[in-house]
């Protein structure tokens, strides 16, 4: 008895400093944030002004459709063109896949502002693709700069490889066994596809977008240095009302719908790790 | 029982390293951390600490910490006074170091190590709005030898702060291609009309090129006092500004078939330097330094048009709630002398306000062209978020 009790202060003693750090800089944040963004910026009333602000005001609609028009078409092809990629690692068994197998993740090493201006000076107007094109005598301008589909191609940079790696994990699991038993039923490699590997690895693919999803919604970096002046992504949005505007309560209430936003993103990953465990049960 | 002793030394360990990271976490958040070192200040070979703060751009960083080592080993204060940096760059929260300053006077604290401060632009006129001038010391001219052969003087705050450089927005093109550059406003507008997209300017409140070149052309239409004044009356006289700016927005650079104002000073300067674009306001020492540097093409030159585009004199100033005020003295008057001010020169092309006759100015020759006391100053005060804000929403959304 005395032992157990030892044993509950002691696993209580090893929880409480992540659990203080979690409420310090997590929780009480959250909660400040909430009640700032609900009060007025001289009176400290009560209002819901801050949020009507982002949903009546034109450009910042734009910024946030603008925004989700950003973060769907970066998870569609992300996801794709991963889960493309992983499928290759995992059933073609070459030394070039191999190869890639090894270096796929190395873009994630290189920090955020290189890589980002290693692109612009690739895609740019004036940039190697344009250079290479003069030397035949073609003008080319991408017109990827400013623009959303530039955006989108320096997100592929960062979200392929970290969805590759989890999809990947998750194809990896499927045994061998499985794959031989369909193909010996008589399963051609397309309905081995279709009613094997896509249903068993259909939990990964759903985790790594929203993953994907979360962690694009909220990106400065790139947008700040290859985004447009409008419409912007909410990052750039917050970034102006917080330390441009110095309103601080439209800008609490900008995190706030982004945390909303993100949030419809966790429950659905929430909800599939929960249907795994009934599946167990 | 073995397993126990494994546990609680963990549990010890986590615990530890739980709290020290409490304490750095701490102290990195909180405004007062500033105040932590000031009881430290007899260092052990009897010189005393003198801390200055600064924030700016990453080449006011470097020239901060040339200028400090120098005058810690070579200047005739090298004996008694050692100086340290606090530095905190743009972008990153520029409110901060103003708003750290408003506090720490508020707050009424004393003997903080806030000791020099510099100052200058927006940044000035903010904390003189913020907490007036009297939160700093009047300067006492005699403890600034060197600031006889100083002229230009602070419009804000004369007697409380001390200019020790200039910096101004110059229009950046590249001769190559602009061989006679526009003298005015007026030929500068006629030269975009001619050569639509070629042209470019920061967003404003991205880089303090942009911010000069949106708020000249705004100001140019009101009368000359309202350039210096923060009272929020004269908004209402900003449209015939902004009218203009909706006018020459069609001839600005593009890029993916709509007109891009491109982030940070820096952004403007790359699409020049690419030659995306011909012309485009910048900072004088930006441009120059650059170009010693190698990093900027040698076509590319600077000139100034008429009205022109808004300089500033950067400052030091001694908060009354600091620690070291005759280190301070020393400071200000070292860096007036014609070492510094070389420094300044050779390491960020800034503007020397003693006569240049008795500096080098090899390789800076265009910095000699740029006359302080022909400075546009600009200071409007907590205006300029209105103005940014305005400009995000009437010229930023325009396609």
């Amino acid at each position: 008895m005395k032992n157990k009790t030892k044993g509950l202060l002691a696993a209580y003693g090893m929880v409480l400093p992540a659990f203080l750090v979690v409420m310090l800089t997590v929780a009480y944040p959250i909660v400040s944030a909430v009640i700032q963004s609900f009060q007025d910026e001289d009176t400290g009333a009560f209002t819901t002004a801050n949020y009507t602000y982002f949903f009546t005001e034109t450009a910042q609609r734009n910024n946030l459709l603008y925004t989700l028009f950003v973060v769907i078409v970066t998870v569609v092809i992300a996801i794709v063109l991963a889960y493309l990629l992983a499928l290759y690692l995992r059933f073609v068994k070459s030394g070039i896949s191999r190869a890639i197998g090894m270096l796929y993740l190395l873009p994630r090493f290189v920090p955020t502002m290189c890589a980002v201006y290693a692109m612009i000076t690739i895609i740019r107007d004036s940039g190697l693709i344009n250079r290479i094109g003069l030397l035949f005598g073609l003008d080319i301008k991408l017109g990827l700069m400013y623009h959303a589909s530039g955006i989108i191609v320096m997100n592929m940079w960062f979200n392929i490889p970290f969805a590759t790696m989890m999809i990947a994990a998750g194809l990896g699991a499927i045994p061998d066994s499985i794959i031989e038993a369909s193909r010996d039923s008589g399963a051609g490699r397309w309905k081995t596809f279709t009613s094997m590997i896509l249903p068993l690895s259909m939990k990964d693919v759903v985790v790594a977008s929203t993953f994907v999803f979360m962690s694009n919604v909220g990106s400065f970096t790139t947008p700040y240095l290859m985004g447009g002046n409008s419409p912007k992504m909410l990052g750039i949005a917050l970034y102006d009302q917080f330390n441009k505007y110095l309103s601080y309560n439209r800008s609490a209430a900008l995190s706030v719908i982004m945390f909303l936003i993100c949030s419809v993103s966790a429950a659905v990953y929430i909800y599939t790790n929960l249907k795994e465990k009934d599946w167990e049960k | 029982m073995k397993m126990k002793k494994v546990m609680a030394a963990m549990l010890a360990g986590m615990m530890l390293v739980s709290m020290a990271g409490c304490g750095t976490g701490a102290q990195g958040g909180s405004d007062s951390a500033g105040t932590d070192s000031a009881q430290t200040q007899e260092s052990t070979d009897g010189k005393s600490t003198l801390t200055i703060w600064a924030s700016g751009s990453d080449n006011v960083r470097q020239v901060f910490e040339t200028l400090i080592d120098d005058f810690n080993n070579n200047s005739e204060y090298a004996d008694k006074y050692q100086a340290e940096l606090q530095f905190m760059l743009s972008g990153t929260g520029t409110q901060s170091m103003t708003d750290m300053l408003a506090a720490a006077y508020k707050a009424k604290q004393t003997d903080t190590d806030y000791d020099l401060v510099d100052l200058g632009g927006d940044d000035l006129s903010k904390v003189i709005s913020q907490i007036g001038e009297e939160a700093f010391v009047k300067l006492d001219k005699n403890k600034i030898p060197n600031s006889e052969n100083v002229e230009a003087k602070s419009a804000l705050a004369t007697d409380y702060v001390q200019p020790y450089r200039g910096t101004t927005v110059i229009l950046a093109y590249d001769s190559e291609k602009v061989p006679t550059p526009p003298k005015t406003m007026d030929e500068l507008v006629q030269w975009m009309k001619d050569n639509p997209g070629r042209f470019a300017y920061n967003a404003p409140g991205t880089g303090g090129a942009g911010d000069s070149f949106v708020r000249t052309s705004v100001y140019n239409y009101m009368p000359e006092e309202a350039i210096t004044s923060d009272d929020p009356s004269w908004e209402d006289q900003w449209t015939e500004g902004f009218d203009f700016l909706k006018s020459i927005h069609p001839y600005m650079y593009q890029s993916g078939g709509s007109v891009v104002y491109p982030s940070k000073n820096q952004g403007t300067l790359d699409l020049l330097n690419q030659g995306e674009i011909d012309m485009c306001p910048n900072w004088a020492d930006m441009v120059l330094s650059q170009r010693a540097e190698g990093t900027l093409k040698d076509t590319i030159k600077i000139t100034q048009i008429d009205p022109s585009l808004t300089g500033s004199l950067q400052s030091l100033a001694i908060p009354t709630f600091g620690s070291n005020e005759e280190g301070a003295y020393a400071f200000m008057n070292y860096i007036l002398t014609t070492a510094a001010q070389e420094i300044l020169v050779k390491q960020m092309a800034a503007i020397p306000l003693i006569d240049t006759a008795q500096l080098d100015m090899t390789g800076y020759e265009d910095v000699e062209s740029l006359d302080v006391s022909n400075f546009r100053i600009m200071s409007i005060g907590d205006l300029s978020t209105d103005f940014n804000e305005k400009w995000d929403n009437e010229i930023g959304t325009l396609n």
